[in-house]
């Protein structure tokens, strides 16, 4: 069914160092030690990759290595083809030339994982039951169910295990998504556009608890975003996605905690942006 | 919340509270036959076209002692249940398939499609000259009109299903089987419920009207035996006794309801 072809390799190729900003294990905000199982994320490598749909090229030719454990954001105008590019390395879609290769260090490769921009939770399941379905056929109910209730501790909503998701708020619910794709232990989590649809302050308080698992588990992060300012905040590396090809590849090398309104993040977002609304400007 | 409770007037809190609430829908019934049985007792209402309603529950206390009401009941109860069985689970069974699999709705949606524009009442002679006054007869009509309801709802709850919940379980690793446990057929199950809804309906009409017309026992049979010899008030307590079944059989449905789809806002209890 999936277009991505998942090796996994003893013996670590030469295109997967483990890249890691200096500051990023030991400084502040991760709020708990990391555990022992969760090293595996996954580097994925693009290797000349096309996309046409009826003739309509969305993605050209495109290249791009993600070393593990990177948080790597993509932006673009809508439309530029950075969610079908999302899609491609999930194997969501088939490319039309080119390939996807995900690699892990791990024996046993950790899975790939994705959070929609809606959360897409069954409204019949009970939330654990829905957190549960992350884990797949994997276990048995009651293993699932335990391993579920813990994810949605790391998110804060225990006490709402029992709800029906039709009882929780928006950014709830998108709590809710995050704990199910993160009870699995992926090894990248692809995240298209999840936090667009809620209001300001909701936003911010997400994307810290994203950071902060995300810097505690050490997958590798790919988050499709509008919002320069959200890319700028999150990741190490921000893509600029224009015409179905990487215009920009930018890395943001500034220390962790980041705090909003930090002049060297705001002169980023500015240069990004820029080089957005420029290239726009003959079209 | 405390703003309509508020701007109520003092009357409808009261009647919100426990048993009164939910005697309200029974006032306009029971007012019905109240002044029907004065009616009656007064004699503006010919007893031989309209018994009063103490005959009728005269009448069903007479029949409920011989045993004959409950054995018409029980043979009516039996072939409503076999004929809904059937056509039920052949309605489910084709609504599955043609919604699951493209082939199988190819193959077979097009025929369905033109027998459903037949009445089946319109079968009766028909059915008749195969299978005599049998029990066969019933099963059929009855499994007949049931299976269109259940198999256009089942199929529509179906396609109805959220892709991008199917899209979300395929990516998350679940199984076919998985898929359609926990994704696709919790989202057709409202659907099917209309369905069955309907279906509860049109079994107990047209096993009326095959009963009516050509049975030696059951419901229909007892009211067409009672209408030679004139008995008026037998007629009238089948026709309450139908109301009763239809009742009994929504009350059933609109358990099932609310018990598999407590998850829905719209079929929780208020």
């Amino acid at each position: 069914m999936t277009a991505t072809a998942l090796r996994v390799h003893d013996a670590a190729p030469e295109t997967v160092p483990v890249q890691k900003p200096a500051d990023r294990p030991a400084k502040g905000t991760a709020p708990r030690a990391r555990p022992p199982e969760a090293t595996g994320g996954l580097a994925v490598t693009v290797r000349d990759l096309s996309k046409s749909f009826d003739g309509h090229t969305v993605i050209a030719g495109l290249d791009l290595h993600i070393p593990v454990g990177q948080f790597v954001a993509v932006v673009g105008r809508s439309g530029c083809g950075k969610s079908t590019l999302l899609r491609l390395i999930l194997g969501l879609e088939q490319p039309s030339a080119g390939r996807v290769v995900l690699e892990s260090d791990a024996v046993r490769a950790p899975p790939k994982r994705i959070m929609f921009q809606e959360p897409r939770l069954l409204p019949w399941a009970k939330v654990v039951d829905n957190v549960a379905v992350g884990l797949g056929e994997t276990g048995t109910r009651a293993e699932r169910r335990a391993r579920a209730a813990s994810a949605l501790a790391e998110v804060g909503l225990t006490d709402k295990s029992a709800n029906w998701p039709a009882t929780l708020s928006g950014g709830q619910r998108q709590r809710v998504a995050l704990a199910r794709a993160l009870v699995s232990r992926p090894g990248l989590l692809a995240l298209d556009e999840p936090l667009g649809a809620l209001d300001a302050l909701t936003r911010i308080d997400m994307q810290a608890m994203i950071e902060a698992i995300w810097q505690a588990q050490g997958f590798t992060a790919l988050l499709v975003t509008h919002d320069v300012a959200e890319a700028v905040a999150m990741a190490d590396r921000i893509l600029v996605v224009e015409n179905g090809h990487i215009a920009l590849d930018v890395k943001v090398d500034v220390p962790r905690p980041r705090r909003r309104g930090d002049p060297d993040l705001a002169a980023l977002e500015g240069r990004i942006l820029d080089h957005l609304l420029q290239n726009q400007a003959p079209a | 919340m405390a703003s309509p409770s508020l701007s109520a007037p003092r009357l409808s809190t009261r009647l919100r509270d426990g048993a009164a609430q939910r005697l309200v829908p029974w006032l306009l019934p029971l007012g019905i036959v109240l002044g029907w049985q004065a009616a009656s007792s007064a004699g503006l209402v010919s007893t031989r076209f309209m018994p009063a309603p103490l005959d009728v529950i005269a009448a069903g206390w007479q029949l409920g002692r011989t045993g004959e009401l409950w054995a018409n009941l029980w043979v009516s109860t039996l072939r409503a249940l076999a004929g809904f069985a059937v056509g039920g689970g052949i309605g489910f069974a084709l609504g599955l398939a043609n919604g699951l699999s493209r082939a199988s709705d190819r193959l077979t949606d097009t025929t369905v499609q033109m027998v459903r524009n037949v009445p089946h009442l319109s079968l009766i002679p028909l059915v008749i000259l195969w299978f005599g006054i049998g029990e066969e007869a019933k099963l059929f009509l009855v499994a007949l009109g049931v299976f269109f309801p259940v198999y256009a709802n089942t199929l529509h709850g179906i396609r109805s299903v959220d892709p991008q919940l199917v899209e979300m379980g395929r990516v998350y690793g679940l199984s076919s089987w998985s898929l359609f446990t926990r994704v696709v057929l919790p989202g057709a199950l409202p659907s099917i419920f209309v369905g069955l809804r309907y279906a509860l309906g049109i079994m107990w009409l047209t096993l009326i009207v095959a009963e009516t017309i050509s049975a030696s026992s059951g419901l229909g049979y007892m009211a067409m035996q009672a209408r030679e010899f004139m008995l008026v008030d037998v007629v009238v307590l089948a026709i309450v006794i139908y109301a009763g079944l239809g009742k009994l059989a929504d009350v059933l449905t609109r358990w099932l309801e609310r018990t598999c789809l407590a998850w829905n806002p719209a079929y929780r209890t208020v």
